[in-house]
């Protein structure tokens, strides 16, 4: 009798904890793979961001570095401008949304990215147009799927399968992110339709930067590349978050204005 | 005497003989015809992809020709030109360096390629200079001038003397650009290049992309295409001297556009189908009319050989009745393939709807067979071999008759 009313009492709290634990876990445990990507963009950018990087794009017998000035506010405007050598200064690449312009000084005018040449190398590295003007398009863009968990020190770390959704504007066949539980891009990784990797970026250095952690290198590299020398390296310099920014900033009058 | 008799018989039922001859000529002309037209057409195609792009041959940096990277350059234009002035059978050659980048007009953007060219030079080695439909072509002053391609001019909705934006990656990894106008618009009759292509002066293009004397291709042009490979064998003997960073290559047209060298072998391989069949129903219908005559005629035969005619000679009678009949065609074949090929090659055949097909290769609307010793021989020598070894059966055969048989045979 005894040993029944223990059996029963177990039971009771099993079906409390199995009434009680699923939400509480999916919140806690297994965060939706769209607010993990969607968290992480916004952590990368926040409401607005500045930022110095130095570009080096690197091949086995050359090597080339830049220094860019950017500033980005929300999740679809940026600016960009080149800041050194001083042979490039003053060159400038506007992004609203999906549309793309670059300016030049030498020539004094500003040029539209046709659709056709947004897979084109963006100034000579291994990123593309694309890759500047349609970051956020995973947000809009695509499907995601948790597809596995791996630990890195005391971060768990999701890997996310993004699927372009069927009309979606996009060329690649899919894309796989590594993101940190605390919104840290890890790598992001493209594919072709083959499900073959084109190219693959990732973060290294994560250490205190604008007031948050942040991987202060970004490497892009491509995988058919002649060697294993071939990539193009982002290093941050500075970065400010959440600086209050004018949308006048943001337009191609403001593009055209050479030294700010 | 075999020979009077041979050329009697033949004459004996003429209806059949004339057939016969006509088949056989029919063969020779159709043949003659064809070949004469695919050979027109691949020089037509291989002319207009050596001069408006390729030349006879090319010096550039091992790999450029597949992989067009700014990097890959001939550092040493002068050190080549050297070498080529030296060159048994090269005629002439220019220098050109090529660019990918965005061409804007004031309504439009669109991807390019850019070759900046020697404007004097370009006209030993190139059509460009002559297919100029609107303007002018580049002069040894003109900076920050272009020709453009007509569809590109289209395309971007610009006319002469409109402005031109070009926005690029220089050699050494800048930011390449520059405002050119437009000086002439060309139309090269290839519409990849058409729709794609600028030319600006080589000079203008070394500044802005930051070439400083370097060169991507000197262009070569060779005295005949059947010099090609000769000029090419002693260029690529001192081509060492000159090899810097990269290594150099000399490659012929036919190395630098695999595309065309397989649209021709694809042609061709359709056309020896189609010749193979043409001449087994020749052969047929020769050997039909021989083995009839050989058949209705056992009596006579039968009677030849009572009277003392040993087989060899029969054998020797129905070899030389094969001979006149298959010369006979081929003569009259020969004679109608030739003029008709001629006056073809002198009007030139219509392509009318094929031509946006045709237009890719670079071939123009009309198109001119071209007669030479081989097109005008090869068919006529086939048909006279194929016959000669159908009509060696019933030769044979005769061996096998025996005189009492064969005069008995219905």
């Amino acid at each position: 009798m005894k040993k029944h009313y223990r059996r029963s009492v177990i039971m009771c709290i099993g079906l409390i904890c199995l009434i009680c634990l699923p939400p509480a876990l999916s919140h806690a445990g297994e965060p939706a793979a769209e607010n993990l990507i969607a968290r992480a963009w916004d952590y990368m950018r926040g409401n607005t961001s500045v930022s110095v990087v130095h570009m080096t794009v690197h091949r086995t017998d050359w090597e080339r570095k830049t220094t860019i000035k950017a500033w980005t506010k929300g999740r679809d405007h940026s600016i960009f401008r080149i800041i050194a050598p001083k042979k490039d200064k003053g060159n400038g690449t506007l992004k609203l949304k999906r549309d793309m312009w670059t300016y030049n000084p030498k020539i004094n005018r500003v040029v539209k990215i046709p659709p056709s040449m947004m897979s084109q190398s963006w100034m000579g590295s291994d990123f593309s147009n694309n890759d500047l003007s349609k970051a956020d398009t995973i947000l809009v863009d695509y499907t995601h799927d948790i597809v596995a968990k791996e630990t890195d020190r005391e971060f768990t770390v999701y890997v996310i399968k993004s699927v372009p959704r069927p009309d979606a504007p996009v060329i690649w066949g899919m894309q796989q992110l590594k993101i940190r539980s605390d919104g840290v891009l890890m790598e992001q990784a493209f594919y072709d339709e083959d499900m073959e990797p084109v190219k693959i970026l990732t973060t290294t250095d994560i250490r205190d930067i604008g007031g948050r952690p942040f991987p202060r290198q970004w490497t892009m590299r491509s995988m058919d590349a002649e060697s294993e020398q071939d990539y193009t390296l982002l290093e941050y310099e500075s970065l400010t978050f959440d600086t209050p920014l004018r949308d006048s900033l943001f337009t191609l009058n403001a593009l055209r204005k050479p030294a700010r | 005497m075999e020979i009077l008799m041979a050329w009697r018989n033949i004459w004996r039922n003429p209806r059949r003989t004339i057939l016969t001859v006509f088949a056989i000529a029919f063969a020779c002309v159709l043949l003659i015809f064809m070949l004469s037209l695919q050979a027109g057409t691949y020089e037509v195609m291989i002319d207009a992809a050596v001069k408006t792009r390729t030349g006879h041959l090319q010096v550039i940096a091992e790999g450029y020709n597949e992989n067009r990277k700014i990097r890959k350059v001939v550092a040493d234009p002068d050190g080549i030109a050297a070498i080529l002035d030296q060159a048994p059978h090269v005629t002439g050659y220019t220098f050109r360096a090529n660019g990918f980048a965005l061409l804007s007009s004031e309504h439009r953007t669109y991807g390019g390629m850019i070759t900046g060219i020697d404007p004097i030079r370009e006209s030993l080695v190139s059509t460009v200079p002559a297919t100029i439909r609107q303007g002018r072509f580049l002069g040894p002053g003109d900076e920050n001038a272009a020709i453009v391609g007509n569809l590109l001019a289209k395309n971007l909705k610009i006319g002469i003397g409109d402005e031109l934006v070009v926005l690029g990656s220089a050699r050494d990894g800048s930011i390449a650009a520059s405002v050119l106008r437009v000086k002439g618009i060309f139309s090269s009759g290839m519409d990849e290049y058409d729709r794609a292509g600028i030319q600006i002066p080589l000079s203008h293009f070394q500044e802005i992309f930051a070439m400083g004397q370097a060169v991507h291709e000197v262009v070569a042009m060779c005295d005949s295409l059947w010099t090609v490979s000769r000029a090419k064998a002693a260029i690529r003997e001192r081509l060492p001297e000159f090899s810097g960073k990269h290594r150099l290559a000399c490659l012929s047209w036919d190395e630098l556009t695999p595309g065309l060298v397989q649209s021709i072998q694809m042609d061709l391989g359709g056309g020896l189908i189609f010749y193979g069949i043409l001449l087994v129903m020749v052969a047929f219908s020769i050997m039909n009319t021989f083995l009839m005559a050989v058949f209705e005629r056992t009596q006579e035969f039968g009677t030849l050989m009572a009277i003392g005619a040993n087989p060899g000679r029969l054998t020797k009678m129905l070899v030389y009745e094969s001979g006149f009949l298959t010369l006979c065609g081929i003569i009259l074949g020969a004679g109608i393939g030739c003029l008709l090929t001629l006056w073809a090659q002198h009007t030139g055949i219509p392509m009318g709807e094929a031509e946006g097909m045709l237009r890719q290769y670079g071939i123009p609307s009309l198109i001119r067979p071209s007669l030479s010793l081989v097109t005008a021989t090869a068919g006529p020598v086939l048909v006279f071999l194929v016959t000669m070894l159908t009509a060696a059966y019933p030769a044979v055969r005769v061996h096998r008759l025996k005189p009492v048989d064969a005069m008995r045979a219905v």
